[in-house]
């Protein structure tokens, strides 16, 4: 799809919208104004919705005591699903722990992020880390680790490899706003402005990291503002607008695939949910300020545009929702009847070749185990 | 006496710091209005205030900067590292500044700091969130490296380790931060740092651990005990400076030993106590000292159970030892 010109304005204020907190085009335009389809905001939508339903998912099996720990999206998956459909096939994507249950948009399975919420052996990672990393070569979707910021480097390196290779790709990393705050993240945008890499840092702000409020964690006016100071453009877009969020990503990554520059996207959001299912958010934020975040909730907001285009309504809607829940329980069965990982697995691909004294403490293991 | 959980204890001890001591700041992610993820630090900031207990950004090596800067200019800071897996990006600040201060300084300077954290597995951590990390410590001259075991060791030496005029790096074995409580006094007390602790005595076999695992020891010392095998198990609380005269005296009369810990084998704080056995008291030993550890490999998330040294696995490499096996 070829997106029209969008003429926007680093560094900003105020984060960009293009729709308000009822769903209405805040002046007087058309999706195809901006070279966007009616069919390919349907499918925006519904994969939205698809990964909200996964995350709720996700919260029924903690409790469920089908997994020990899950960490939630609620609230801010619009800027993740609408961000990564701005990337090409090619494009590489450096996740962290709340993309998860929107990486089917890059052609994970469903049924491979429960196994790995449920750490099942079809989980690519063999059920070696906890729920919340996910990666999967033939994709283009790099594992993650759990330490914060540790992704953005990482990113630029392979931007560079990409730039070495004379590739026609970007990478996109993504973190939380707290990961701004890690010298990983200074780290990334230098080298990346200095080298002129094809990576784009976008930064998921929900406002916390865990109980830390965002103006505990900069006192800069804005996260994107920070590019400038290492001579990258910095964008503050309303991550709850899937318009926006997929516009100027969109013109990033063009950007940055044609003239080989860094990007920085702050996007606005809020997470509904605590932080993990081992926090409990009321000891930090007012459930006041939780309803007037949800009221900003950009699933519905996506909803009442549609339904505004007049391509959407509520019936329509309870019938997804229904059919998705459906396909969700039927799945969560399957993944459920998949065996966790062996013993023997714990000892593998540590290296390429496994040393001997690796294959002693697995005979050792075996005895253990045996009596 | 109050019968507190190690988590309780730990509190205590940080309240009491606060309390009698003005140049006690604690600070690191999430401690102020959560009280840190593991609760250790609830309650602080509204007993103290802001400028005592506060939320710092997410960043180790901010924290740990301000930590040494704060002890460099006369304060007593206590640090937390949320879970010890993340203190890497603080590491340059640990090593080549912390560390050395006081010897680089030729005694002029001297950073008094503790470093807090959680540490080692057991709670479905996985690889990042259950490591064992404390040899890597132990092998930087200039820190002190503490892990206690029970409530009332954890609170005696956490109130030491603040006292103390070197920087510790005080590991806090999460699994059994709520998992048990113990008598221990409201009062303020210490615990000394550098003695270890025989939890019993015994003249067949000893056995030196610390942390957790020391709870897994225990099970599979009584399990030995109703086979009429009598072993001296020793908690060895602080791994720099650990207790050599302790663990030389346990050896003189016992004359096997098993050490066992949750770290990876190669290289643990196991080897170096091994070492220093092999080095200081061969000719007492009857066996070879043996090493029951985690596996060399990274720490897995599913199979965690199957990691970490279990009762089971202390008690198989036990009578392996005493019937000269090994
Ligand atoms: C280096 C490091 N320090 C601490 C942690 C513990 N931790 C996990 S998530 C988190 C908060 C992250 O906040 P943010 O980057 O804003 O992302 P969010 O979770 O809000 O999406 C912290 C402190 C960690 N994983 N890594």
């Amino acid at each position: 799809m070829e997106i029209r010109t969008f003429e926007i304005e680093p560094f900003t204020k105020e984060p960009y919208r293009l729709l308000d907190e009822e769903g209405k085009p805040l002046f007087d335009f058309e999706p195809e104004d901006f070279g966007l389809s009616k069919e390919f905001l349907l499918r925006l939508y519904k994969d939205i919705l698809l990964t909200r339903e996964i995350d709720r998912m996700g919260w029924i099996l903690v409790r469920q005591g089908k997994a020990y720990f899950y960490i939630s999206i609620g609230g801010q998956e619009t800027s993740h699903v609408a961000s990564l459909y701005a990337l090409e096939k090619d494009d590489l994507v450096m996740p962290f722990y709340r993309t998860v249950p929107s990486l089917h948009v890059r052609g994970a399975k469903v049924e491979e992020i429960f196994a790995q919420i449920m750490g099942r052996a079809s989980d690519p990672l063999k059920g070696r880390q906890m729920p919340g990393h996910f990666g999967k070569k033939d994709l283009n979707i790099f594992v993650l680790g759990s330490p914060v910021g540790l992704g953005h480097p990482v990113a630029m390196g392979i931007a560079m490899g990409i730039k070495y290779k004379k590739e026609n790709k970007v990478i996109i990393s993504y973190g939380g706003e707290g990961s701004t705050s890690e010298g990983h993240f200074h780290s990334a945008m230098n080298f990346a402005s200095v080298f002129g890499l094809p990576l784009i840092i976008f930064i998921v702000n929900n406002q916390y990291a865990i109980s830390v409020p965002r103006v505990k964690q900069t006192a800069s006016e804005t996260i994107a503002i920070k590019a400038k100071a290492y001579g990258a453009e910095g964008y503050y877009i309303d991550g709850n607008d899937a318009l926006i969020t997929y516009l100027v990503t969109k013109k990033c990554v063009n950007e940055a695939r044609l003239n080989k520059r860094p990007f920085l996207i702050e996007a606005e959001t809020y997470r509904f949910d605590p932080h993990s299912s081992a926090d409990d958010d009321k000891k930090y934020r007012s459930r006041e300020e939780l309803e007037m975040w949800k009221r900003k909730d950009g699933l519905l907001r996506l909803k009442k545009y549609l339904e505004y285009l007049g391509i959407w309504n509520e019936e329509k809607d309870e019938f997804l929702k229904r059919e998705i829940e459906e396909k969700l329980n039927k799945i969560v069965e399957e993944v459920e009847k998949i065996p966790f990982p062996e013993p023997r697995d714990m000892f593998y691909e540590v290296y390429v070749k496994t040393p001997w004294y690796l294959e002693e403490e697995y005979l050792e293991l075996k005895k253990e185990m045996e009596g | 006496m109050a019968k507190m959980t190690i988590g309780e204890a730990l509190r205590n001890a940080l309240d009491i710091k606060l309390y009698e001591d003005e140049r006690v700041l604690v600070f690191g992610e999430d401690v102020g209005k959560k009280g840190g993820v593991f609760t250790i630090t609830e309650g602080l900031q509204d007993k103290y205030g802001e400028e005592r207990v506060f939320d710092t950004p997410l960043d180790e090596d901010g924290i740990l900067g301000m930590a040494a800067g704060l002890a460099l200019y006369g304060l007593r800071p206590v640090a937390e590292i949320q879970f010890i897996d993340f203190i890497w990006p603080g590491f340059d600040v640990l090593i080549s500044d912390i560390a050395k201060e006081r010897f680089r300084s030729g005694g002029q300077f001297s950073v008094p700091l503790v470093i807090r954290s959680p540490y080692g597995g057991g709670v479905k951590g996985g690889l990042y969130h259950s490591q064992s990390p404390e040899a890597i410590f132990a092998h930087i001259p200039g820190l002190k490296v503490i892990i206690p075991s029970n409530p009332y060791d954890a609170k005696g030496l956490l109130i030491s380790a603040i006292e103390d005029e070197d920087p510790v790096i005080f590991l806090e074995p999460k699994k059994i931060y709520f998992a048990f409580k113990e008598e221990v006094p409201e009062e303020k007390y210490t615990v000394p740092i550098g003695k270890a602790k025989i939890l019993k005595e015994g003249k067949d076999l000893t056995i030196i651990s610390y942390g957790y695992i020391i709870h897994e020891c225990k099970k599979a010392v009584e399990e030995l005990e109703k086979e009429g095998i009598s072993c001296e198990l020793i908690d060895l609380r602080t791994i720099i400076p650990f207790d050599g005269e302790t663990i030389l005296n346990s050896v003189a009369k016992t004359g096997r030993v098993m050490i066992v810990v949750e770290a990876p084998r190669i290289n643990s704080f196991a080897s170096e106590l091994s070492a220093f056995i092999s080095e200081r008291a061969i000719f007492y030993l009857d066996a070879p000292i043996v090493r029951v550890t985690g596996w060399d490999t990274p720490f897995p998330y599913i199979l965690e159970h199957l990691y970490m040294p279990s009762q089971k696995r202390i008690l198989r490499a036990a009578k392996k030892l005493l019937e000269g096996g090994f």
